[in-house]
């Protein structure tokens, strides 16, 4: 029996970040799993004690979050992700390869506990494909040397942290003119360098303006919500009520998890401080003393590196108490997800910042009148909160100049899949998606000299584009023209080996996986094609089953709280509409219409 | 406030509303399952989709603020179609097992099929296997398989009963309702649960198999469990002897009253109806010897008219309970108090130490103490009943009548046994073998609440009617009845050979009563004038009181 007495101390810690104390929950629950290396019973009963609210209530949350373990697990845990992604670069036969080399199947744990081997959603790490994290490690483009070398230390250091390659196998953009500059600092920008760079200028230019004339700046600039709504990030801000009496939050949207993206993810480790300077200005235009980052589970490097930077801001004086003398005080918190896709929708981040599961907030009340803790709420992501100071720094007609007319800036594009390079790019949403596939700047084309089949634009919640609707603007107004979104900015790239049916069900598997079960049309509906799917996929196709998919995601449609359904229903809708002969192949068994890789 | 148009009619609704309470204003039915009014809003099982002008999607009515100028159609195309497929979705995973599910007959999924489905069903997959027949408590069953996950459960323990028991654990379609593991639901409202499960998910361990829904009948009533007064409806069978051994009531459910019990009711009240058929005098007897109503009343009122007129100052005491209607207390009064000017004629005993909390549960465990208080026969200004059971002890009182208390629970076996023996006149007036009845020389079946109309005061002052479901059991008689067949008997005057006649009676003579008649009550009752002129206390109810006692 562990003695949970010991952590009492740190949990005391964890309980008076929060506003309330369910918020602690996830902190609590992370303490109980470094300790125990899972969360036993007895934990969730602890954990339930230190907040004051019913063990049931403990045992959803764990229940709802993939990261939480409830029974022991490896001193390796590998955990193989199968996202579309990864899929596309052959993660099945990896998990088939894993299985081989390390005599353990994926869901189980080595007899002498030291392996356990599992699957999981997108890692956001697309660029690495095919990737695993490894306990707290990614391990990147497992195959040949690297998977020998994963292979290699697991099997001889079952406690060892898995060192990733020392440097990138893949492109990363450094060169700006934004968001990029400082990526080249693989270790990570110190607050030395980015002072050194010119970083905080902009923050200390905002402190000396009113929040208003902030807000109006930034309106100038066209700058848009880039974790994928597109929404104008001024006018966002302007919905916090006037006469208002409870505290207004920031929150930063740190919760990446659109299969085929990976940007949040530079910007948390390699230049944190832009980050940071950004939650400033935009603290105080809103008029918010507390901002809370929510960053995904899996990313534990991001988390340390983010944590460093806040540390290093806090001690130059570009946080806490009078910010430079300013009278302005700015307090940052970091929380760590645990593991489900849906708390990137803003609501649903909110109530998992609250200490419960992830599911969507019925609006209105929207956040901004009523978020976090029933307080007003800003909840910004990461790239958009990072193009701040480059704005001021810069002048909003400089950033607004550099996109098109209502869009400003650039951004990063997470290209994955078939590209002979794919990497991370900051490009202007100038560019076409042809451009980012086939030009040497960018992706270099479709590897091996394959042709091109079908690109998702914008993750995997975007509708699917065929090799001939490529040639169309990158920005947010012109995909949407295109019948697709911009979303965040993950280009996948299919090559002409594509199953269409595999991919299909590649997108069904993680719609099924991460729909948070709230609404009945999302959660029987994403299960309900998911079987279909499956059954299709292994040969056991029926007449009608294309049409009762189309019709069960049309079902799916606005039916919602959230539109995690519509974004289930658009992969369905769209690979089958745009490739329905490759589907009624399949319905008739064909061979190449069911099979991943030529 | 904020007009509105639904379905064509126009309705005017208290800013803040939403649409389904507006349409539930307008007459408009709109379907629920996590919606409940007594919980906050989930809005997750999107069954009640409505189409709102100017709106493209549908809007889930539930959480829709009323505007004015709204225009909103709960029927036609585009709502009947989104009903459907929310339906459909619904059903995928149920497993359609109702022939064999107590929900039956009584189920949302069974009755918005048939009103909005109707669809041919398309799901030809493997549905998702979850736990079947788990109990989760001595009085609670679930099928997690039925369940629609509409989270009313859940929202009920943690906001109402403040137990936290229930969780949805997972997520997707394995999303899974329960109980931790080890715990219990065992909370004293566990039984609503049962009641606000819009399906089969929640049954209920006592009613499970016992009768199809459809061969139930249902009286409005008003629990006698406590002073609170629940409204409830009693379901029952009069024709299906082979049900249950032959009881005739199946089941309580709470009935809604907004000033009295909202939706709910506890398990203590849900579960005491099994009283009803069980353990009841059946005969009126005396000394143990059976005998007619006729033969009993003659030679009680005989008794009662031979007492010298000084003695029954003295010598007589009647106690009768608070758990009697306000009809038999009246009653009671009048015959023993006026009619024979018996001076020691009282519901007045301490109240019992019981169990109680803040939601529902009093601790006095009779449903109309507050009646006696109203009409005199309790509380500050009543003559104690207390100490007129040593007075019988002491040969002081001779003669004892006792209407619906259980002495033997209240002084014990063997004071009630000495009683017995010392006591000339010992009569027991009351439903069920008891203590009291097993010693007492004479013995008087009554009805009970089921079987009779009547009016209880809840502890709050709210005058509530009681309707009779069904007939008395054997010969038992409601005390109303008993007590007007003495007074005819004694030639005394008698207001009525109806309980509403004799509530209107009641209501001339006494002021918090003042207008009152069983159709005014209705079914959610009125409020006791406790105010100026006939405040509890007051000089008017000291005044009645004083009366009645002349």
């Amino acid at each position: 029996m562990t003695d949970f007495s010991v952590l009492e101390k740190e949990a005391k810690r964890l309980l008076g970040l929060y506003e309330e104390k369910q918020a602690a929950m996830l902190p609590l629950l992370w303490l109980v799993q470094e300790k125990v290396g899972h969360i036993p019973p007895a934990g969730e009963i602890w954990v339930a004690d230190q907040i004051g609210i019913g063990v049931v209530h403990v045992r959803e949350v764990v229940s709802f979050y993939t990261m939480f373990q409830t029974r022991p697990v490896g001193r390796q845990h590998i955990q193989v992700c199968a996202s579309l992604p990864c899929a596309l670069k052959g993660s099945k036969q990896l998990v088939r390869q894993l299985e081989e080399r390390l005599g353990v199947k994926a869901g189980q744990t080595s007899a002498d506990g030291n392996i356990t081997l599992s699957t999981v959603e997108c890692l956001c790490a697309c660029e690495q494909a095919p990737v695993a994290q490894v306990n707290k490690t990614y391990a990147g483009m497992l195959e040949g040397k690297e998977l020998e070398r994963l292979v290699a230390h697991v099997q001889r250091r079952p406690g060892d942290l898995f060192e990733p390659p020392a440097e990138d196998r893949w492109h990363v953009d450094t060169d700006g003119p934004v968001l990029s500059k400082r990526f080249g600092n693989a270790g990570g920008t110190d607050l030395k360098t980015y002072l050194t760079d010119g970083g905080y200028t902009a923050a200390g230019k905002a402190l000396k303006m009113k929040p208003e004339e902030v807000i109006d700046l930034v309106m100038k600039s066209n700058l848009r919500g880039l974790g994928g709504a597109g929404f104008p990030t001024a006018k966002k801000w302007t919905f916090i009520p006037k006469n208002r009496t409870k505290p207004v939050f920031l929150v930063v949207n740190a919760d990446e998890g659109e299969p085929g993206t990976f940007k949040d993810r530079y910007i948390l480790e390699r230049d944190p401080h832009a980050l940071i300077e950004g939650m400033l200005i935009a603290a105080h235009a809103i008029g918010a003393h507390k901002a809370y980052v929510y960053i995904r589970g899996e990313y534990f490097r991001p988390y340390d590196r983010l944590q460093k930077a806040v540390d290093e801001a806090k001690a130059a004086g570009w946080l806490g108490k009078n910010i430079q003398k300013s009278g302005f005080d700015l307090e940052i918190i970091l929380h760590r997800g645990a593991g489900a896709y849906i708390c990137g929708e803003e609501t649903a981040l909110l109530s998992s910042l609250e200490g419960k599961k992830g599911f969507p907030k019925l609006k209105p009340p929207f956040p901004a009148v009523e978020g976090l803790f029933r307080c007003p709420t800003i909840v910004n992501n990461v790239e958009t909160l990072a193009c701040l100071g480059p704005i001021l720094k810069n002048g909003p007609e400089w950033f607004a100049k550099l996109g098109v007319a209502r869009q400003g800036g650039t951004r990063l594009f997470s290209v994955s899949g078939h590209v002979k390079r794919p990497g991370l790019y900051e490009a202007p949403v100038t560019v076409t998606l042809r451009e980012l596939i086939e030009s040497d700047r960018y992706g270099q084309g479709v590897r091996d000299g394959r042709k091109l089949k079908a690109v998702i634009p914008g993750g995997i919640s975007a509708k699917v584009l065929a090799a001939d609707e490529v040639d169309v603007g990158v920005g947010f107004d012109s995909l949407t023209a295109a019948g697709t979104m911009a979303g965040s900015a993950g280009v996948i790239v299919m090559d002409e080996t594509t199953s269409m049916v595999a991919a299909l069900q590649s997108a069904s598997h993680f719609f099924a996986d991460e729909s948070c079960g709230q609404c009945s049309p999302c959660r029987e509906g994403t299960g309900w094609i998911l079987k279909m799917v499956n059954r299709v996929k292994a040969g056991g196709g029926r007449q009608g089953d294309l049409d009762v998919l189309l019709k069960t995601a049309a079902a799916m449609e606005g039916k919602t709280i959230c539109v995690f359904a519509d974004a289930a229903a658009w992969p369905v809708q769209s690979y089958i509409t745009k490739f329905r002969s490759e589907f009624e192949a399949a319905l008739k068994g064909s061979e190449e219409a069911l099979s991943c890789r030529s | 406030m904020p007009k509105l148009t639904i379905d064509g009619k126009t309705v005017e609704v208290g800013a803040g509303k939403t649409v389904i309470q507006a349409a539930e204003q307008a007459g408009c039915f709109v379907p629920r399952y996590c919606y409940h009014p007594g919980l906050s809003i989930a809005g997750n099982c999107r069954i009640c989709l409505v189409a709102v002008e100017g709106q493209k999607k549908l809007q889930i009515a539930c959480n829709t603020q009323v505007s004015d100028g709204m225009v909103v159609h709960t029927q036609g195309e585009p709502v009947e179609q989104g009903r459907a497929e929310v339906l459909e979705f619904l059903l995928a995973n149920h497993p359609l097992d109702c022939p064999v599910c107590d929900q039956s007959g009584e189920c949302d999924l069974q009755n918005f099929y048939m009103a909005y489905g109707r669809y041919d069903p398309r799901f030809a997959e493997q549905k998702v296997r979850k736990p079947k027949a788990v109990p989760l408590g001595p009085t609670v069953m679930l099928d997690a398989e039925r369940c629609i996950l509409c989270s009313r459960c859940v929202r009920f323990t943690d906001e109402v009963s403040r137990t936290q028991e229930f969780g949805i654990f997972n997520r997707g379609d394995r999303a899974e309702v329960g109980i931790y593991p080890g715990k219990t639901l065992s909370n004293p409202y566990a039984g609503n649960v049962v009641d606000i499960c819009p399906v089969g998910a929640l049954t209920d361990r006592d009613f499970r198999f016992k009768a199809r829904v459809w061969y139930l009948s249902s009286s409005p009533s008003v629990c006698p469990g406590c002073s609170k007064g629940c409204n409830i409806d009693i379901h029952y069978t009069l024709d299906r002897p082979h049900l249950d051994d032959g009881a005739r009531v199946m089941r309580l459910k709470p009935r809604v009253n907004p000033e009295v019990n909202q939706w709910w009711m506890c398990d203590e009240g849900r579960y005491a109806y099994k009283a009803i058929d069980r353990c009841r005098i059946l005969k009126p007897r005396h000394r143990g010897r059976a005998l007619g109503w006729e033969t009993a009343v003659l030679e009680l009122a005989g008794q009662l008219a031979r007492i010298e007129p000084k003695q029954r100052e003295e010598s007589v005491a009647v106690i009768a309970g608070t758990n009697l209607t306000t009809e038999a207390l009246y009653l009671a009064a009048r015959l023993f108090g006026e009619g024979l000017q018996i001076r020691n004629c009282s519901a007045e005993l301490p109240v019992l130490p019981g169990s109680h909390d803040e939601l529902l549960i009093q601790a006095d465990k009779n449903p109309n103490r507050k009646g006696a208080e109203l009409l005199g026969l309790a509380g500050e200004k009543a003559r104690p009943a207390e100490p007129w059971i040593q007075a019988a002890l002491d040969g002081k009182i001779k003669s004892l009548w006792v209407i619906g208390e259980d002495l033997a629970a209240r002084f014990g076996e063997e004071t009630v046994k000495q009683l017995a023996e010392k006591l000339e006149l010992f009569v027991y007036q009351g439903s069920h073998e008891n203590g009291t009845a097993a010693q007492a020389h004479w013995v008087l079946p009554s009805a009970v609440y089921a079987e009779q109309a009547g009016t209880f005061v809840n502890c709050d002052g709210r005058v509530q009617a009681l309707t009779k479901a069904f007939e008395p059991l054997g010969e038992s008689r409601p005390d109303w009845l008993i007590l007007t067949a003495l007074l005819t008997r004694l030639e005394l005057p008698a207001p009525g050979n109806e309980p509403a006649k004799i509530f209107e009676a009641l209501a001339a003579a006494h002021a918090p009563f003042a207008g009152m008649t069983y159709e005014r009550l209705g079914l959610q009752g009125l409020p006791a004038r406790l105010d100026g002129a006939g405040g509890l206390g007051g000089p008017a109810a000291g005044a009645a009181a004083k009366a009645e006692r002349k």
